[in-house]
């Protein structure tokens, strides 16, 4: 089974991401008209900025078992086995927050969508696109990340290709790879302040 | 093996679901003393508020016990346990032997001293039942009477300022949710209230009711009355085991387990409200009596019941509150001595109703509150659970733009 993989070196903070995943979530699913339709649809991908500025696309991670699913009051939220997807459901949530104390990775959101009961103001979080899959499309973040921070593919070929670039990295005379394909120069730069910063921090 | 589950509570109902999950051939028992199906406890104060209709309330279907091949013994309590023999009896009438047992019995409202407590209109908050009963009295309420500040007192009062009804409440301490919010978060909590018609009394308490049939009049301890027609009594609980034998298996406060939630008599368990446990922030043992607790500690219990040795952290206390416009996250140690080894830090923007608090003995964060902008709370619950030590900047932490992002290099 495919999944969303994330590759938060790669990530140059673009946003991207967020912006793909309203518009996904929307009633039109078109960009622009998305901007304009009430209630406003909001990415459940955050690209959050972290201590030296770097991005990292944060987004749910389907646990299984899911804190968030043991946590919820009204049982609102479940497991789709198909496609390893945790959901929420809008008609059973009770917007009681009690998935946000029991998430470790701070993805959950309350507010309306036009998938919820109008007016209602509802947990929402990544379905790994989950209306897209059915329609045979991969998710709308992984489409539009050009930097591949992020990939949909089976876990166990992502693991390989990570196990193989440690490898690498650790045998000498092999070119590392890039942080995030195709942004070079960005790479430099960003790599550079990451380490300027860690060795500030550590000294 | 024989399982026998006492309590069809939250706490009993996830072990049960975790035993039939490990083994299929498992015979399960489950003697409840509530007749409706597995329902969410919490939202019986939604109930009252009628935010949610009753028939939301159960959290699993009718067929759960069909379907988890459970064979239930509902809408009645366990007398006795005979821990020598491996048998507990319903209502006296017949025994039931175990293999091994969970007391999942949860806790009971802490009863209160006064006269006519006969009178009709005076409520205690823990069952769907009582809410039901509770409902009956609204439509001809005029004035409400709430007998403590705790979650259940908070909740009731809440419910019923909801529905237009006046409240009094009577408090002990300063602010209501003094056992789960500090006195910032409870001075905001009570504001909210405030201005929408609670009275809040402070250091009072009821002394007798008056009525014909029907409770119309509180006395109180300083002297005077109150005209009211319906009464919430929310004393806090008080974990349901009366029916253990405290010589032979260890009783504090609640049931005493250890990491497996095992009793000290082997092949007993606790898990729930009415456990006693290592609480993660406090560092020692502690009754933890809220909702994912009990799922969680439910779930482990199962685990080593059908043999997994499987070890649970610890407990730890947590609440979020949502009340007019007011979000409240809290979790740990919200009231840190001032004397004692903590170090906390603080910010607070009132123009926003911002604030958060952090509680941290050495390095380890040990305590939370949150006002408002909550929703990353699950990420600094999580580094208490874990007892990580914090090795990135506290006023980090403290802003609220933090991000998982931080926590990793
Ligand atoms: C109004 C209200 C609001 C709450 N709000 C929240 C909240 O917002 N968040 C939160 O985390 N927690 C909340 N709680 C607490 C939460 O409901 C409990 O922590 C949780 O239900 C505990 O589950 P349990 O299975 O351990 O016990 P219980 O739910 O109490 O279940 C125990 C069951 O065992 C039965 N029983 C007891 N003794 C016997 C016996 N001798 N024989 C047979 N059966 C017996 C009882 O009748 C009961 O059905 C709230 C509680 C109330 C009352
Ligand atoms: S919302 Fe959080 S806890 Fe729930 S599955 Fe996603 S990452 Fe896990
Ligand atoms: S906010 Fe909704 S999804 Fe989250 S725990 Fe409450 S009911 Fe469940």
């Amino acid at each position: 089974m495919r999944k969303v993989i994330v590759h938060p070196q790669r990530c140059v903070g673009c946003m991207q991401c967020m912006h793909a995943c309203a518009t996904a979530h929307s009633k039109s699913k078109e960009l622009f008209a998305a901007a304009l339709e009430s209630p406003l649809p909001k990415a459940r991908i955050h690209v959050g900025v972290g201590l030296f500025n770097e991005g990292f696309p944060n987004r749910c991670r389907h646990c299984e078992p899911a804190p968030c699913q043991l946590a919820c009051l009204p049982g609102a939220i479940s497991r789709d086995v198909e496609t390893d997807t945790v959901l929420i459901d809008p008609d059973l949530c009770i917007n009681c927050a009690s998935c946000a104390m029991a998430c470790p990775f701070g993805v959950i959101r309350y507010h309306q969508h036009c998938y919820a009961p109008p007016g209602k103001v509802v947990a929402v979080k990544c379905d790994n696109c989950f209306e897209r899959q059915m329609q045979g499309l991969i998710p709308a973040c992984v489409e539009v990340c050009k930097a591949h921070a992020l990939t949909f593919e089976d876990p166990s070929r992502a693991l390989k290709r990570r196990t193989d670039e440690v490898a690498r990295s650790v045998s000498p005379g092999v070119l590392q790879t890039d942080l995030a394909a195709g942004f070079s120069v960005l790479n430099a730069h960003k790599r550079q302040q990451i380490e300027i910063a860690l060795r500030r921090s550590q000294s | 093996m024989k399982h026998v589950i006492i309590g069809n509570g939250i706490a009993g109902i996830s072990a049960a679901e975790m035993i039939r999950q490990m083994d299929a051939d498992a015979s399960m028992t489950l003697i409840g003393d509530e007749s409706f199906p597995p329902y969410c406890r919490p939202m019986i104060s939604m109930v009252l508020e009628g935010s949610v209709g009753y028939d939301r309330l159960p959290v699993r279907g009718a067929d759960f016990y069909d379907r988890m091949r459970i064979q239930p013994i509902l809408g009645n309590r366990v007398t006795a346990l005979d821990v020598d023999n491996r048998t507990v009896s319903v209502q006296g009438e017949h025994n039931i032997s175990y293999d091994k047992l969970l007391i999942a019995t949860g806790a009971d409202p802490r009863p209160i001293k006064a006269n006519n407590l006969h009178l009709k209109n005076i409520f205690f908050m823990r069952t769907a039942e009582h809410v039901r009963a509770m409902l009956e009295a609204v439509p001809s309420a005029r004035r409400a009477l709430v007998l403590g500040g705790g979650l259940v007192g908070f909740k009731a009062a809440y419910g019923l300022l909801h529905r237009g009804i006046p409240v009094t409440m009577l408090i002990r301490s300063g602010y209501p949710l003094a056992l789960q919010v500090d006195p910032r978060a409870g001075q905001m909590i009570q504001d909210e209230l405030v201005a929408r018609g609670l009275d809040v009394r402070v250091e009072v308490h009821v002394i007798g009711f008056d009525g014909n049939s029907r409770v119309r009049r509180a006395f109180l301890s300083d002297g005077t009355e109150l005209d009211c027609d319906m009464v919430v009594i929310g004393k806090g609980v008080t974990p349901a085991l009366s029916f253990v034998p405290k010589n032979i298996i260890q009783v504090d406060l609640g049931i005493l387990v250890n990491r497996h939630l095992e009793t000290s008599v082997p092949g007993i368990y606790a898990a729930g409200d009415v456990a006693e446990l290592i609480d993660l922030a406090r560092n020692t043992r502690w009754v933890n009596a809220i909702w994912p607790e009990a799922v969680a500690q439910g779930r482990v219990a199962g685990m080593n019941m059908v043999g997994r040795k499987v070890a649970y952290k610890g407990s730890l206390s947590r609440n979020v509150i949502r009340i007019f416009g007011l979000d409240v996250m809290t979790a740990g140690i919200v009231n840190a001595p001032h004397d004692g080894p903590y170090e906390v830090i603080a910010r607070d923007d009132p123009l926003r109703k911002n604030y958060r608090k952090l509680v941290f003995l050495e390095d380890r964060l040990v305590g939370m509150t949150l006002v408002n902008h909550i929703q990353q709370g699950g990420m600094l619950i999580a580094m208490m659970q874990s007892g990580r030590p914090v090795n990135i900047s506290r006023e980090k932490i403290l802003s609220a733009s933090f991000n998982y992002r931080q926590l990793i290099r």
